[in-house]
C-alpha cells in the first residue's frame, strides 16, 4: 500500500473513531444533564461515577470534556481531507495526547477514588488511546513519505 | 474550502451515522410500561414499613453493587422516617458482572427462611467488599442462624427460582442498572440521594 493511501485510511479511521467518541460522549452527557438512566453493563458503576464530584473537574462534567475533544479531533481530521497543511496532523496528535492524559487520569480516579467503573468511560479511554496510536502512526508515515 | 472525494466520503459517513441513530431513536422510543402494584410487589417479596400504605417504593438491587451500597443509608433513612406511610419492597437484581451477587441474594433469601432477612440484608451490604463463598455461612453464624439449614436453603432450587423471577420481573419492567427504584409503579430517574427522598415525600403527601 502506498504511504499516501495509508495516511488517507488512517485519517478516515481517526475520523470514524472521533465520530464514535462524539456519539458516546453525547449519550452519556444527555443522561447526566437530564438525570435519566443510561445503559450500563458495569452494574451501578455509571451511576456511581455520575454522582461523584470527581466527575466534574472545575465544574465541567467529564463527558462534556470528551465531547469537545472528540469534536475537535473530528473537525481536524475532516479538514485534512481539504488541506495539505501538516499542522492539522500535529493538532490531532496534540489533542489525542491531551485525551490520553485525560482518560488516564480519569480511569485512575474511577478505580482508586470513585471505586466504580463506567462502561462508556472505559470504552472512550480505549478509543482515545487507539486514536493517539493512529495519529503517531500517521506522523511516521508522513515522515517516511517525504 | 474545496471538498475532495475523501471529504465527501467522510460527510457520507456522518450522514449514514445520523440516519442510523435517527432510525434507532424512533424504533427504541417506546412508552414506559404502566406497572401495577401486583407487578412489583409480589407476595413472596420481603418488605418493610406499612403493608397497607398507599405509597410503595420498590428497589431492584444487587448486594455486590457499589452504587446500591452508597444508596443504602438514604433508603434506610427513608424507611425509618416513613415507617407508617410507606411500604418498601426489596427485589433481587444480581448483575452478571458481580461474581458473588447471586450467592449473596441466595444468602439473604436463606436467612429470610429463618426470619432474619433484613438482618442479613444489613450484614451483606456491610461486608460487600469481603464477599467470598466462605463468608456467607459465617454471616449466618453471626446472626445465630441454623447453619446447616442455611446452607441447605441456599442450595434450594426454589430460592434460586425466586431470584430468577425477580430478575425477569425487573427486566420486564425496564430495569437495566442497579439500584432502580419504582415509586407507586413509576420508574424513578434520580440524580441524587436527595431526589429519592424528595420523590418519596411528595408521593406520601399527595
Amino acid at each position: 500500500m502506498k504511504s499516501s493511501d495509508q495516511i488517507t485510511i488512517l485519517n478516515r479511521v481517526i475520523f470514524v473513531l472521533s465520530l464514535a467518541g462524539i456519539l458516546m460522549a453525547s449519550y452519556v452527557l444527555q443522561g447526566w444533564v437530564r438525570h435519566s438512566s443510561i445503559l450500563c453493563l458495569t452494574g451501578g458503576g455509571c451511576t456511581l461515577v455520575q454522582k461523584s464530584h470527581y466527575s466534574y473537574p472545575f465544574g465541567v462534567p467529564v463527558p462534556a470534556v470528551g465531547l469537545i475533544g472528540y469534536t475537535i479531533l473530528a473537525v481536524l481530521s475532516f479538514l485534512r481531507t481539504t488541506s495539505t497543511n501538516k499542522n492539522l496532523l500535529k493538532g490531532i496528535l496534540g489533542m489525542a495526547l491531551f485525551g490520553v492524559c485525560f482518560v488516564s487520569w480519569f480511569t485512575y480516579t474511577e478505580l482508586f477514588l470513585i471505586k466504580g467503573v463506567c462502561m462508556w468511560c472505559a470504552i472512550s479511554a480505549v478509543n482515545m488511546f487507539v486514536i493517539f496510536i493512529l495519529a503517531v502512526t500517521s506522523i511516521r508515515s508522513q515522515r517516511m513519505s517525504k | 474550502m474545496k471538498l475532495t472525494s475523501e471529504s465527501k466520503i467522510l460527510l457520507a459517513i456522518v450522514g449514514i451515522t445520523i440516519l442510523i441513530i435517527g432510525l434507532a431513536a424512533i424504533v427504541m422510543t417506546k412508552p414506559a410500561p404502566t406497572l401495577t402494584k401486583s407487578d412489583l410487589v409480589t407476595p413472596t417479596a420481603y418488605t418493610r414499613g406499612n403493608k397497607d400504605a398507599k405509597t410503595y417504593l420498590v428497589e431492584f438491587s444487587d448486594f455486590q453493587c457499589p452504587a446500591c451500597l452508597a444508596t443504602k443509608p438514604t433508603v434506610d433513612d427513608i424507611i425509618k422516617t416513613n415507617q407508617d406511610k410507606l411500604l418498601f419492597v426489596y427485589r433481587n437484581f444480581p448483575l452478571d458482572q458481580h461474581p458473588f451477587s447471586h450467592q449473596a441474594a441466595k444468602a439473604a433469601e436463606a436467612a429470610g427462611k429463618q426470619g432474619k432477612y433484613w438482618e442479613m440484608y444489613d450484614l451483606l451490604f456491610a461486608n460487600q467488599d469481603k464477599f467470598s463463598d466462605a463468608l456467607f455461612p459465617q454471616l449466618a453464624e453471626r446472626l445465630g442462624l441454623d447453619k446447616t439449614k442455611f446452607i441447605s436453603d441456599m442450595n434450594d432450587p426454589a430460592i434460586n427460582n425466586k431470584i430468577l423471577d425477580d430478575i425477569a420481573a425487573g427486566t420486564r419492567s425496564g430495569v437495566d442498572a442497579t439500584p432502580t427504584f419504582f415509586l407507586n409503579g413509576k420508574k424513578l430517574d434520580i440524580s441524587s440521594f436527595d431526589d429519592l427522598k424528595t420523590a418519596v415525600t411528595q408521593a406520601i403527601n399527595q
